[in-house]
């Protein structure tokens, strides 16, 4: 079946919707709140209205509304929060056969990275962390955001900057 | 070092599209070390786990939700509250004529202390309420309970406390009955305590207590001559970290926004009702809680070990 003519209201292409936008729709919204449960919640509204007004989304719009949607529950709802992303347990480390002083200083600079990322405005922290761990390419990015490419591109380049005058700072 | 596009040039690298040239002497410099470094670090990073079947579930339970409550829109000819009205003038005036009930209660931070008709000495803690009939009070010295009192009771016939969890009956003593939502508890302090849960029965004597959670009673000991609220401070034996986050907010009438998410863990030491900071360092710090005030007086929960 061609794109479209696919309707939202037919549970099916709903359900693929879903499955293929949830989770990183949920995790746009962390980014941002830096609380899993209330993003989960957030993402969920989104879908529900979808839903609801399905017959007035086509399918190829429903990328772009749903994320729409996202953003304005989130402005309107979620104090904005510091976001600390946990590392992951299994540390695969950078450089491995070094002094324990090193690992020290290496666990201690991730948590300063935390710290870091943490501070970035939320601008600069959501298009980072959508590039960096969900892997999204700039353009999808300016998409999901109803920005240009180019001011993608520029909040990017600002969180890294940022990043690395903060932990700077820290390695001195 | 020039670059081609001086605000998005990071940018660029990071999409493999810093041209060739540029990209040979950016290598070079301190400053790409740090970038790089900063790069392969962040790939450790993760997002808490997303569990696609159960969201899918969840929205679908709330689009059938919402359905029903657009279809259960019935009009009434008379309007509910019009037989609520009707009853409460009822109950109002059955009430006031045969059976004048007695209400005390505290609000968030606040405690009371007052007699009953008998002259035992009652002690409220905060958010709590009490209901007696002072009608025939000699002959039946019942009284029910939402929240957390200390009493001292006068010799005489059976007292009982009754509260949602069950019934604690005495003879002259003090004791200490606390009944929130999901937990419930009694100390003994001084003569011989009843306590009654559903069908759990057990007899404290000084010195002893039960805490009751989810139908399991936990006896513990505790060295308090009187309880450690009445001396402005909570103390606690093991108890579920919600349920002190929840004493928190009632001691300083402050709002925890995340508790829901907390881990289940237990609780044992105590807070003062006199200094905010002291008391969320004494909770927090021990169980490894990260947090922070908002601007409106709200303590955030950021980060659970």
């Amino acid at each position: 079946m061609p794109d479209t003519q696919k309707s939202v209201c037919e549970q099916r292409v709903f359900e693929e919707v879903f499955n293929t936008h949830s989770k990183t729709i949920r995790n746009f919204i962390y980014y941002k709140c830096g609380d899993a449960a209330q993003a989960e919640d957030l993402t969920q509204d989104a879908f529900v209205k979808l839903w609801n007004n399905c017959a007035k989304v086509p399918f190829e719009k429903a990328k772009s509304y749903l994320y729409t949607l996202a953003n304005n529950a989130f402005l309107n709802e979620v104090a904005h929060k510091k976001v600390i992303l946990k590392h992951q347990k299994s540390v695969t480390s950078i450089a491995t056969h070094e002094s324990p002083e090193f690992v020290y200083r290496e666990k201690e600079f991730k948590e300063e990275l935390d710290r870091a990322i943490a501070n970035l405005t939320e601008k600069q922290r959501e298009v980072f962390l959508l590039n960096r761990i969900e892997n999204k390419k700039y353009k999808e990015i300016a998409e999901m955001l109803g920005i240009s490419v180019k001011a993608v591109e520029k909040r990017m380049h600002g969180a890294l900057v940022s990043l690395r005058s903060e932990i700077k700072e820290f390695k001195k | 070092m020039e670059h081609q596009n001086n605000d998005t040039y990071l940018a660029k690298w990071l999409a493999g599209e810093m041209p060739d040239e540029e990209l040979m002497e950016f290598k070079k410099t301190d400053e790409y070390k740090d970038y790089k470094f900063i790069v392969d670090v962040t790939k450790e990073l993760e997002t808490p786990t997303y569990d696609q079947q159960k969201n899918f579930s969840e929205t679908l339970n709330k689009i059938s939700n919402q359905n029903q409550k657009n279809t259960t829109k019935v009009r009434t000819l008379i309007p509910k509250w019009a037989y609520a009205a009707a009853a409460a003038v009822v109950l109002f005036l059955g009430y006031s004529f045969f059976f004048q009930q007695n209400t005390y209660q505290t609000q968030l931070a606040e405690q009371t202390s007052f007699q009953l008709p008998d002259g035992s000495d009652v002690m409220l803690n905060a958010d709590s309420k009490i209901a007696f009939k002072s009608f025939n009070w000699d002959n039946n010295r019942t009284l029910e309970l939402t929240g957390e009192a200390y009493f001292k009771v006068k010799k005489g016939s059976k007292f009982t406390v009754i509260t949602k969890e069950g019934a604690v009956a005495v003879l002259g003593t003090q004791f200490t009955v606390n009944s929130r939502d999901y937990f419930y508890n009694v100390t003994c302090f001084e003569g011989k305590v009843k306590v009654t849960s559903g069908k759990l029965n057990h007899i404290l004597t000084p010195g002893n207590a039960i805490s009751i959670q989810d139908n399991i009673a936990t006896p513990y000991k505790t060295t308090e001559v009187t309880p450690s609220w009445t001396a402005q401070e909570s103390s606690f034996n093991e108890v579920a970290i919600y349920e002190v986050v929840t004493e928190l907010e009632r001691q300083y009438n402050i709002t925890v926004l995340g508790k829901e998410n907390l881990k289940t863990a237990y609780f044992t030491g105590r807070f003062s009702h006199t200094n905010l900071q002291q008391a969320l360092t004494t909770v927090f710090d021990t169980m490894e809680i990260r947090y922070t005030f908002d601007a409106n007086r709200n303590v955030r929960i950021q980060k659970y070990k």
